[in-house]
C-alpha cells in the first residue's frame, strides 16, 4: 500500500530579506486562517554553563511588551481578534505562534515584528519574569510528583554539557543574570538572522511578501551565534541512579537510552520501534504490561530527538507491590525479542497506517504545518522535507528496525532511573 | 518603514470568504436519512451516525441507560470481542466511538478514506450487532458507580445538579446524572431492548465529511443498511419547565469549604430560537471569556475568584442562561452583588460600540478556526444538521454575527437575562455563606452534598458577630503534601477590614481586601507569576493567639490546610 498512496504536496515558497530572516510561505486557502511561527535558533543547547534557563526566561520575556506593544497586549491583541497563540522552549529552539482569522495576518506580523526589533528587555521585567520562572520551576518539577525525572535522566544520558543540562535551568544563574546580560542574549539570539518565520493558511503570497518586508525588513542583522559542540561519546554518562521523590505516591521507573540525531535512518527506525513497543493499546508492552500481567497503572515511551545525539525513553509506574525488575525484565525481553525476530508483518502494516494517518492530519491545520515547516526549515535548511518526510519513514524495512533495536536499545548501555516515594506517606 | 506603521496596530485585510461545500442528500427506503459533504482537500473520512434520542429519552426508571447503551456499543459485538475490535480499528490507524448527550447519540468514526469501507463495516458491526458481554457491562457498572462517588465530591457538579433540577423542573434536562441504584439496574436485557427500540433507521441521520462520492456513498449505504428494518419512532411528551416568579437560593453545604461555587440560571433560549445570534453576542460582552464584563470586575476588579463568566446552553428543546464564578467563601454575598449589577447593567444601557465590536471580532474570528481541521468541520455539519439549523447556516454564520446591534443585544439582554428570577444556587460551607447572602432571595433552601434538604435554622445566625483582635504577625506552617511549609502573615486591622503581607517561599503577596468577621479571617494575596497575579485564597479562624484555616490557589488542586500562632 505504501507503494500506492500519494499526497499531494505543500506549495512552499521560500525567501529572504536582507537582514538574513529566512520566510516560508505556505498558501493553502481552503479556510480563512492563516498561522503564524517564528522559530528562534536558540535552546537550551546554547546556554553558558554559568547561565543556564536564558532561552526558556525569554519565552517569558517575549510576553512582557515592546515599543508599542504593552504588557500582555500580545495576548489581548490576538484574542480580541478570535485567535490563539502560545511559545515553547526545548533543547533546541524557541518558538512563537500564532492562529488568526486570515484577514488578521497584518496584526500577527506586526505584533511578532514588534517584539523581534525592541523587546522591552527593562530590570524592572527581568525581575517578575524571573521570579515568574522561579514559582513555574517550583511548580511545574519540584512540586509535581514525577517532576524532575527527565532532566535527572537526561544527565544521566549525555556527557556533553550542551545536551545533559535542563531547559528550566538553574535559579541561582537567573539570580546572577544582570539586565546587559540579558540585553545581550537577546542581541545574539533573537536577531532576524537566526529566525525563521513560516506562514500558512489563506493569504496571497504577494501581499504576504509585501507585509513581511514592511514590518521585518529594516530589523538590523547581527553578527552569528558562537559555534556548538553538541558531540557525544556513544556511552552514556551514568547508569544507574535512585532517586528519592518525596511526592511521588509510587515508585516508578525510567529507562532511556542515547541514539543517533533525528532523521537519520537508525533514529527512524528507532522512532519506528517504538510506536510498535509503546504506542497504542495494541501496542507489545501494553498488552504484555497493562493487559496480560495486569501489573503497570501506566506506561509511557517516546523519543527526544534532536540535531545532535538523541534519545529514546520507556517508563512505568507499576500497580503497589508489584515486582519492579520483573516488570523491567519484561520490558528487556520484548526488546530482545525485537532485536532477535524483528517486527511482525501486522506490525509493519499498523505503523504504515498510523505513520500515513500522523501525516495526513498534520495537514489538516495550518499551525501543525507551520510548525513542522519551521522545524525542518531552522534544522534541516529544507523546508521541502514536509513533502518527503512520509515517504522517507515508510521505505524503512522490518529489518532495519530489528537491526536498530538490536544496535542501540538490547544493549547494557542504557540508563536506568528508580524513582523512591520517599514522603511521609 | 515609517514610524506610524509601526505604532498602531494593522487594520484587517479583507474579509476572506468562508466557503464550506454544500451538503448533498439522499433518503434510504428504510428511512436512514443520509448527507454528505465531499471535501477532497485531505484522503481523510469522518462519519457520524446520530440518532435523534439521548439521556432524555431514558424510559421511566431507566435513567443512565442512554449513556450505557453509547459506553457498551464499542465492548463486544456478534463477531468480535472488545479486544479484538480495539486492535481491527487500531490497526487501520482509526478511531471509533460513541457520545450520548441530552438529546442525541452519536456514533463517530474517522479514517484514511482508503480505509472507508473497512471502517463503514466496523461502524455498522457496533450499530446493527453489539452483544453487550456480562463481564464488560460488569467492569461497565462497577467504574460508572465509583465515577458517581467520584462526581460527588466535586463542587462543580454539585452546583450543576440544583441549578438544573431548579431551572427545568420536571423536564427531563432537569437530571444530570443516573445514580448508583440506576446504575446497578442495567442489565443486558434492558439494554438489548432499547438498542432495538432506539437504533432505527427512520430514528437515525448519517453524516459523511471528507474524501468520499456521495453517489458511490450512497450505494455502499444501501447495501450496508438497506435491510435495517425501520421502526416506530417514539413521539416523546415533556413536562414544560417551570415559569419561576421569585428570586430563590439553594445551599448546598460543604462545612469547611474555602470557595464557595455560585451559579446564576434562568432558562433562555433553544438551539433554534430567532434570538440566537443577538444572544451569543450579548453573552460574548456580558461574560464568556477573559476579556469581559463579569470577569473584568470580579476578577480584575475585585479580586473575587480567579474566573467569572457566563455561558449558554441551548439544546433542542429548551436551553438556560448560567452566570458562574467560584470565590472565597467571605465575598460570596459581595460577588451576587456584583453580578447583579452586572446583569442589571446589561439590561438597562446600550452596550459601547468598542466593546460591542471586540465581541463580534472573537466571535467571527474564532469560528473559521473551529473548521480548518476535518473533525472541526464535521462536529460543524453535524450540529447544523441535528439541530435543524437553516442550510446556509455555516456560511452566514459570521454575517449574522455580524448584524447583531447593539439595540439587539438591549433587547435580547432584557428578554433573557431575568435577574427576578433566578435560582441561585451555592455550593459552599454553608454556615458561613447563609447570613452573607439570605438578602438576596425571597427563599432559602439548603441540602447536603448527597441532596438530602437540611433545617436552615441549624445554620442561621452561626455567623456574624464582633470581628475578634487579628492583628499583629502569624507564624504558620502549610502543609503541602506531607511537606512542612512555613509562612508569615502580618496583619493590620481596621475594624472588619484586613490588609497586610504574606511571605512565601513562592513569592510575597499584599492583603489589601481582607475581612474578619467574628473569629473568621478571609482574604488574597496575590503573587505574581508570569506577569498574571495569581491568587492566595487565604481562610482562617483565630482563637486567641492561635490560628487554623486553609490556604488555596487556582494552581493547586486542593486548598491547604495551615496552622499556627501570633508572633
Amino acid at each position: 500500500m505504501s507503494e500506492t498512496f500519494k499526497l499531494s504536496p505543500l506549495d512552499i515558497r521560500e525567501f529572504s530579506l536582507s537582514n538574513g530572516l529566512r520566510i516560508i510561505l505556505n498558501p493553502d486557502n481552503a479556510i480563512p486562517v492563516v498561522s503564524i511561527a517564528v522559530y528562534y535558533n536558540v535552546g537550551s543547547r546554547n546556554e553558558r554553563a554559568d547561565r543556564t534557563g536564558f532561552a526558556h526566561l525569554f519565552e517569558h520575556m517575549m510576553f512582557q511588551g515592546s515599543e508599542n506593544v504593552p504588557k500582555a497586549g500580545h495576548f489581548q491583541y490576538i484574542m480580541k481578534a478570535g485567535g490563539t497563540m502560545n511559545g515553547t522552549t526545548s533543547s533546541e529552539r524557541t518558538n512563537y505562534y500564532e492562529t488568526l482569522p486570515a484577514d488578521q495576518l497584518p496584526l500577527g506580523l506586526w505584533l511578532e515584528s514588534d517584539r523581534m526589533r525592541s523587546l522591552a528587555v527593562t530590570q524592572e521585567n527581568l525581575d517578575n519574569q524571573r521570579e515568574a520562572v522561579k514559582e513555574e520551576k517550583r511548580l511545574r518539577y519540584d512540586n509535581q510528583p514525577y517532576g524532575q525525572i527527565f532532566d535527572l535522566i537526561n544527565e544521566m544520558i549525555y556527557k556533553n554539557f550542551a545536551n545533559s543540562h535542563s531547559t528550566i535551568g538553574s535559579m541561582d544563574h537567573l539570580d546572577a543574570a544582570t539586565v546587559e546580560d540579558v540585553q545581550e542574549f537577546f542581541r545574539i539570539y533573537y536577531a532576524p538572522n537566526n529566525a525563521v518565520l513560516v506562514l500558512s493558511g489563506a493569504f496571497d503570497p504577494e501581499t504576504a511578501r509585501e507585509l513581511v518586508e514592511t514590518y521585518f525588513g529594516d530589523i538590523p542583522s547581527q553578527p552569528l551565534p558562537p559555534d556548538l559542540d553538541v558531540t557525544e561519546p556513544t556511552e552514556v554518562a551514568a547508569n544507574y541512579r535512585e532517586w528519592e521523590d518525596k511526592l511521588a505516591p509510587f515508585p516508578a521507573f525510567l529507562i532511556g537510552w542515547k541514539i543517533p540525531p533525528r532523521r537519520s535512518a537508525e533514529f527512524n527506525a528507532l522512532y519506528l520501534a517504538g510506536k510498535i513497543l509503546y504506542d497504542g493499546d495494541s501496542s507489545r508492552l501494553y498488552q504484555k504490561l497493562v493487559k496480560g500481567d495486569e501489573s503497570v497503572i501506566q506506561l509511557f515511551g517516546f523519543t527526544d530527538e534532536r540535531r545532535g545525539p538523541s534519545s529514546i525513553f520507556v517508563g512505568a509506574i507499576p500497580k503497589p507491590e508489584k515486582d519492579l525488575s520483573k516488570i523491567r525484565e519484561t520490558i528487556m525481553q520484548e526488546i530482545h525479542d525485537l532485536a532477535s525476530h524483528g517486527p511482525t508483518a501486522e506490525e509493519m502494516e499498523k505503523i504504515e497506517n498510523q505513520l500515513i494517518n500522523d501525516s495526513v492530519r498534520m495537514r489538516q491545520s495550518s499551525m501543525s504545518r507551520a510548525q513542522q515547516i519551521a522545524e525542518f526549515a531552522l534544522y534541516d535548511g529544507d523546508p521541502k522535507l514536509v513533502n518527503t518526510e512520509l515517504e522517507t519513514l515508510l521505505s524503512i524495512k522490518a529489518e532495519q528496525i530489528r537491526h536498530a533495536v538490536g544496535t542501540f536499545l538490547n544493549t547494557d548501555n542504557r540508563a536506568l532511573l528508580d524513582v523512591v516515594p520517599a514522603g511521609k506517606g | 518603514m515609517p514610524a506610524d506603521i509601526r505604532t498602531t496596530p494593522p487594520p484587517p485585510l479583507g474579509a476572506v470568504e468562508f466557503d464550506i461545500p454544500k451538503p448533498i442528500e439522499h433518503r434510504l427506503e428504510n428511512g436512514l436519512r443520509i448527507v454528505v459533504v465531499e471535501d477532497d482537500r485531505l484522503p481523510l473520512v469522518s462519519f457520524r451516525l446520530a440518532f435523534a434520542s439521548g439521556d432524555i429519552n431514558d424510559p421511566p426508571g431507566h435513567t443512565g441507560l442512554s449513556s450505557a447503551l453509547g459506553s457498551m456499543l464499542v465492548e463486544g459485538t456478534a463477531n468480535y470481542s472488545s479486544l479484538q475490535f480495539a486492535e481491527k480499528v487500531e490497526r487501520l490507524g482509526s478511531s471509533l466511538s460513541a457520545s450520548v448527550s441530552d438529546d442525541f447519540t452519536i456514533v463517530a468514526a474517522s479514517a484514511l478514506s482508503l480505509y472507508s469501507s473497512e471502517i463503514l463495516d466496523l461502524l455498522a458491526e457496533v450499530v446493527l450487532r453489539p452483544s453487550f458481554p456480562e463481564g464488560e457491562l460488569d467492569l461497565y457498572r462497577r467504574n460508572t458507580v465509583e465515577h458517581l462517588k467520584f462526581q460527588r465530591s466535586q463542587p462543580g457538579f454539585l452546583a450543576n445538579e440544583q441549578a438544573s433540577r431548579l431551572i427545568y423542573g420536571d423536564h427531563p434536562y432537569a437530571t444530570i446524572s443516573p445514580n448508583a441504584a440506576d446504575i446497578e439496574k442495567i442489565d443486558r436485557e434492558s439494554l438489548s431492548r432499547f438498542h432495538a427500540a432506539k437504533f432505527i433507521p427512520n430514528n437515525a441521520l448519517f453524516i459523511a465529511v471528507g474524501d468520499v462520492n456521495a453517489n458511490e456513498l450512497f450505494e455502499q449505504l444501501n447495501a450496508i443498511f438497506g435491510d435495517w428494518q425501520s421502526g416506530k419512532v417514539a413521539s416523546a411528551e415533556y413536562a414544560k419547565p417551570p415559569v419561576r416568579s421569585t428570586r430563590s437560593i439553594t445551599i448546598v453545604d460543604r462545612p469547611g469549604s474555602a470557595q464557595s461555587n455560585i451559579v446564576l440560571g434562568n432558562l433562555a433560549i433553544k438551539r433554534t430560537d430567532p434570538d440566537y445570534f443577538s444572544v451569543l453576542v450579548m453573552n460574548q460582552v456580558l461574560g464568556a471569556g477573559a476579556s469581559s464584563r463579569v470577569f473584568m470586575n470580579l476578577r480584575e476588579e475585585k479580586g473575587y475568584t480567579y474566573g467569572a463568566y457566563t455561558r449558554l446552553d441551548t439544546k433542542k428543546l429548551a436551553g438556560n442562561f448560567e452566570a458562574t464564578a467560584e470565590v472565597r467563601t467571605a465575598v460570596t454575598g459581595d460577588s451576587l452583588k456584583e453580578f447583579f449589577y452586572e446583569l442589571g447593567r446589561i439590561r438597562e444601557d446600550l452596550v459601547g460600540e468598542e466593546e460591542l465590536r471586540d465581541a463580534k471580532s472573537f466571535l467571527t474570528g474564532v469560528f473559521p478556526i473551529r473548521a480548518e481541521t476535518q473533525e472541526g468541520l464535521t462536529n460543524l455539519i453535524v450540529n447544523q444538521q441535528l439541530y435543524g439549523l437553516p442550510d446556509d447556516y455555516l456560511q452566514t454564520y459570521r454575517e449574522k454575527v455580524d448584524a447583531v446591534t447593539a439595540e439587539d443585544v438591549l433587547r435580547v439582554a432584557k428578554k433573557h437575562i431575568r435577574p427576578d428570577e433566578m435560582a441561585i444556587v451555592i455550593v459552599g460551607d454553608a454556615e458561613e455563606v447563609l447570613e452573607q447572602v439570605r438578602s438576596y432571595a425571597d427563599s432559602v433552601e439548603i441540602f447536603d452534598t448527597e441532596g438530602i434538604a437540611q433545617d436552615e435554622s441549624k445554620y442561621a445566625g452561626v455567623k456574624g458577630g464582633q470581628p475578634v483582635d487579628i492583628a499583629g504577625k502569624w507564624k504558620l506552617i502549610i502543609d503541602f503534601q506531607g511537606q512542612q511549609l512555613p509562612v508569615s502573615l502580618t496583619l493590620d486591622q481596621d475594624g472588619e477590614s484586613v490588609a497586610g503581607l504574606l511571605e512565601t517561599m513562592l513569592g510575597n503577596g499584599k492583603i489589601t481586601d481582607g475581612k474578619v468577621t467574628g473569629s473568621r479571617l478571609s482574604a488574597t494575596a496575590a503573587v505574581e507569576m508570569q506577569g498574571q497575579p495569581i491568587e492566595f485564597a487565604i481562610s482562617g479562624k483565630a482563637d486567641g493567639d492561635s490560628m487554623t484555616g486553609t490556604i488555596s490557589a487556582p494552581i493547586v488542586p486542593d486548598p491547604l490546610p495551615f496552622a499556627g500562632s501570633r508572633a
